[in-house]
């Protein structure tokens, strides 16, 4: 704040006159900081409180997803839909699409991958002719277990747990992972 | 860092700039009463400030909007606190414009050369109107949306284009989703737009003549705006914060139940700042000359008067009118404000219609914490539930003759109107059947064993049918039976047959039953054996029940006209009861004196009002 030149009729102290200005500032400061500090804490909300995307999985988060039978047992990946209740702020879309992933059975053991493409998030597709998933976005491409062919994905497709039940019905715990990084980390 | 700041000041010329701002000669130094023009900018920035953070979360439309509110307001991180101050400061708002204007009049600050500015402020002052009056709809909830509705119903009767203007407001014929769009497109866009550049003039020609002093202050010496007027507007502007907060901690920002275009809502009203208007649209006196008269000439006609005041100024007694013309009105509306109150406050059925929107707010936030909101809204919830429904139901279809705990359903009394001494009258309604407050409950049961006529005493009031049902069968056997009901010995066994009778009615909310109890109360019920005597005859002579666990039969009961009580005041028992109480296994076409129902009600409604009387509904911790 520059200095006021002091009127000369102006017979206050130049002391009083300081602290008065200090005063006003820390006042003026504190009532504008109030309004805005809160407006601030609700826009940051999404990353202050963790949510719910969906309702509907087993009490470890896994959902139903294909029955073994579904699967060929040459490994040739599948697509199969994930349908639970899905979270959108206040609403819930009961039997929604919530995710889709690749299954494959190898030796009776099931594997699964998120079908998003770990580079930049479009949805990868598996190429019977290729034996390969590739992404038609920019051309990403995995192997069928995962590992990435070429130098344009941070790392492989993002596998997923999965659990099989006495029903031979496969389960997998659907979750998704940060994009472009290297590292495989859960978007909570 | 000096040499910074010459180069910015060389290029922008702020240090003119803060000097103008901040060295305003006031004449006479800093004084209190100059501080509400500030108040007013420091709110009007702070509804900025949580406007736009509002904006970022509210959601525009007939099927979101109450929902996004609810979401801000209980979901989001400090969202109630947001919702609150923004909630309050507008109503601040309307206070601090009051003042200021009070100021202004008394000040004479409207006279020449300040007539301009005064103008400006009226316009800043319907501005804020404005804002006030959009703002109150976009929570989309009962009270907003029925007040609202209120005021675009006053622009429908304009003259001329009326309907045309009306129908613009609401972006058609009825309110929908296009009425919260435009709203909101009033609202956050194109009112504050205007009140940030009439604001900026209203400054800007504040400035170019300088404060309003009284002549004892010409003469004193000159202070500046900094520091001490400043800190004195910014201790006001704290005041007027801490009041905020202090109204948002203490009431919160309220959000009454979703609006619902097809129920009625008698507790409409605006907020308490357009109170006197809504009070003086009811004098007998303005309805006759019209609702354009009223609402529109009147009003019109005032700030016309105010308009004129730099005018009327210049007249020898001028002055003295437009101070007097202002607190004329301000004591007017004041007094139209406290009538609106105190005959609020004397009507039970405002104040019941009030408790049941406040309550289907509650309600709603309930539901939509536990549930989520389906894509149908949180009005649909609302529309699902027992709890909500049944009291609705229960004063719709029963409170012609029944009262739930003396009133209808709904917390009203049922009034008619009789004529006396030539003047209409409001009393009472007299009940004419049996007050189901306590329907089925274990109170309910030993009220018909031991004091049947007053369980039935307004059946009295039901002409000779009634007579009928007081002097029939079972009165007689509840006065048979009185003396050995009461023996203290017998005590116990009066609690296991009510005991058994309601372990019968498979209402889990009235559970969990005493399994020894229960199984005396059968043996009870079955021979009328009591330990000290027994009653002249047994229940089940007259009653047949078969129990709810298994199929045995507790006898047959003894035909046509004795209702039988198999699972009785259960579900199924009151559904079926209700459907055609005249059945056989009910009352019996020869003594029922109630309507059957089965054509009147739909099946859903039928659910509704049961589950709600025997208390089948969701129940959060907080619920009763």
């Amino acid at each position: 704040m520059e200095p006021s030149t002091p009127s000369p009729d102006n017979s206050k102290t130049p002391r009083r006159g300081f602290l008065a200005g200090v005063a006003s500032i820390v006042i003026g400061g504190l009532i504008v900081l109030t309004p805005l500090a809160t407006g601030i804490a609700c826009f940051l909300d999404p990353v202050l409180r963790r949510k719910t995307k969906f309702k509907g999985a087993d009490t470890d988060g896994f959902l139903s997803v294909a029955k073994l039978t579904d699967l060929p047992d040459d490994g040739t990946p599948l697509r199969f839909v994930l349908r639970a209740d899905k979270i959108d702020a206040w609403n819930k879309f009961k039997n929604q699409t919530i995710g889709t992933v690749y299954l494959r059975k190898i030796d009776n053991q099931v594997i699964a991958f998120n079908d998003t493409c770990p580079h930049l998030g479009c949805k990868v597709d598996y190429q019977e002719s290729h034996k390969s998933f590739l992404c038609p976005c920019h051309a990403s491409a995995f192997e069928l277990d995962g590992k990435p062919t070429n130098k344009i994905p941070p790392r492989g497709l993002d596998s997923l747990e999965i659990k099989t039940d006495t029903n031979g019905e496969v389960w997998v715990k659907y979750q998704d992972f940060q994009c472009g990084i290297k590292k495989q980390e859960a978007v909570q | 860092m000096n040499t910074l700041l010459n180069w910015l000041d060389h290029r922008t010329g702020y240090r003119t700039l803060m000097h103008e701002a901040l060295n305003e000669p006031i004449p006479g130094g800093a004084k209190w009463k100059y501080v509400w023009g500030s108040t007013l900018t420091f709110v009007f920035a702070v509804q900025v400030m949580t406007g736009f953070f509002l904006w970022a979360a509210y959601s525009p439309s007939t099927l979101t909007a109450w929902e996004s509110v609810y979401f801000i307001q209980n979901e989001m991180t400090l969202g109630w606190l947001l919702r609150g101050i923004h909630h309050y400061a507008a109503q601040a708002m309307m206070v601090l414009l009051g003042l200021h204007f009070m100021q202004i009049i008394i000040a004479g600050a409207y006279r020449a050369p300040r007539e301009v500015n005064f103008w400006l402020g009226l316009i800043l002052m319907q501005i804020v109107l404005g804002l006030s009056l959009t703002g109150y709809l976009l929570p989309w909830d009962q009270k907003g949306y029925y007040a609202t509705k209120v005021a675009t119903n006053i622009v429908g009767v304009t003259p001329l284009v009326g309907p045309q203007l009306q129908q613009l407001a609401q972006g058609g014929p009825t309110y929908g989703h296009h009425t919260l769009t435009r709203f909101f497109a009033l609202h956050a866009g194109v009112l504050p737009a205007l009140l940030v550049a009439f604001l900026g003039l209203h400054i800007y020609v504040f400035r170019r003549h300088g404060i309003t002093v009284s002549k004892s202050d010409e003469t004193k010496p000159i202070g500046t705006f900094w520091p001490d007027q400043v800190l004195m507007d910014a201790v006001a502007c704290l005041g007027v914060l801490a009041t905020i907060l202090f109204f948002t901690v203490w009431k919160g920002a309220e959000l009454t139940g979703p609006a619902d275009a097809s129920e009625a809502y008698s507790a409409a009203r605006p907020e308490w700042y357009f109170l006197f208007l809504f009070r003086f649209l009811k004098f007998e006196e303005v309805d006759k000359l019209g609702l354009e008269f009223g609402a529109l000439y009147i009003p019109g006609a005032i700030m016309g008067v105010i308009a004129l005041m730099p005018f009327i100024g210049h007249w020898k007694l001028g002055h003295r009118f437009n101070v007097a013309f202002t607190i004329a009105l301000l004591a007017g509306a004041t007094f139209l404000t406290a009538l609106a109150l105190k005959e609020d406050g004397a009507d039970a059925n405002y104040q019941a219609a009030v408790k049941a929107a406040v309550f289907e707010g509650h309600r709603a936030t309930e539901l939509a914490k536990e549930f989520d909101i389906p894509e149908s809204g949180a009005l649909s919830l609302l529309k699902e539930d027992a709890l909500v429904q049944g009291p609705k139901l229960f004063k719709r279809y029963c409170a012609s003759c029944h009262r739930y705990d003396g009133h209808n359903g709904m917390g009203q009394i049922p009034m008619k109107e009789i004529e006396e001494d030539g003047k209409t009258k409001q009393i009472e309604e007299l009940a004419t059947a049996a007050d189901l407050g306590h329907f089925g409950s274990r109170v309910w049961l030993t009220n018909i064993l031991t004091d049947y006529d007053k369980t039935f005493a307004p059946l009295k009031n039901a002409g000779e049918g009634g007579q009928r049902f007081l002097n029939g069968e079972m009165a007689g056997w509840v006065k048979d039976n009185a003396d050995v009901v009461k023996k203290s010995e017998n005590e116990q066994a009066v609690k296991s047959l009510v005991e058994f009778l309601v372990s019968q009615t498979g209402r889990t909310e009235l559970g969990p039953f005493d399994e020894t109890m229960v199984a005396a109360g059968k043996e009870i019920y079955k021979t009328g054996k009591l330990p000290e005597g027994a009653f002249s005859s047994a229940c089940a002579d007259c009653h047949g029940l078969k129990l709810a666990d298994n199929a045995e039969s507790l006898g047959d009961g003894a035909g046509p006209g004795y209702p039988t009580l198999t699972g009785y005041t259960g579900k199924g028992w009151l559904k079926e009861f209700i459907r055609n109480p005249a059945h056989d296994s009910f009352y019996g076409p020869e003594h029922n004196l109630m309507p059957a129902f089965a054509a009147k009600m739909t099946d859903k409604e039928l659910e509704q009002l049961v589950n709600w009387m025997v208390g089948d509904y969701f129940r959060s911790k907080k619920t009763h």
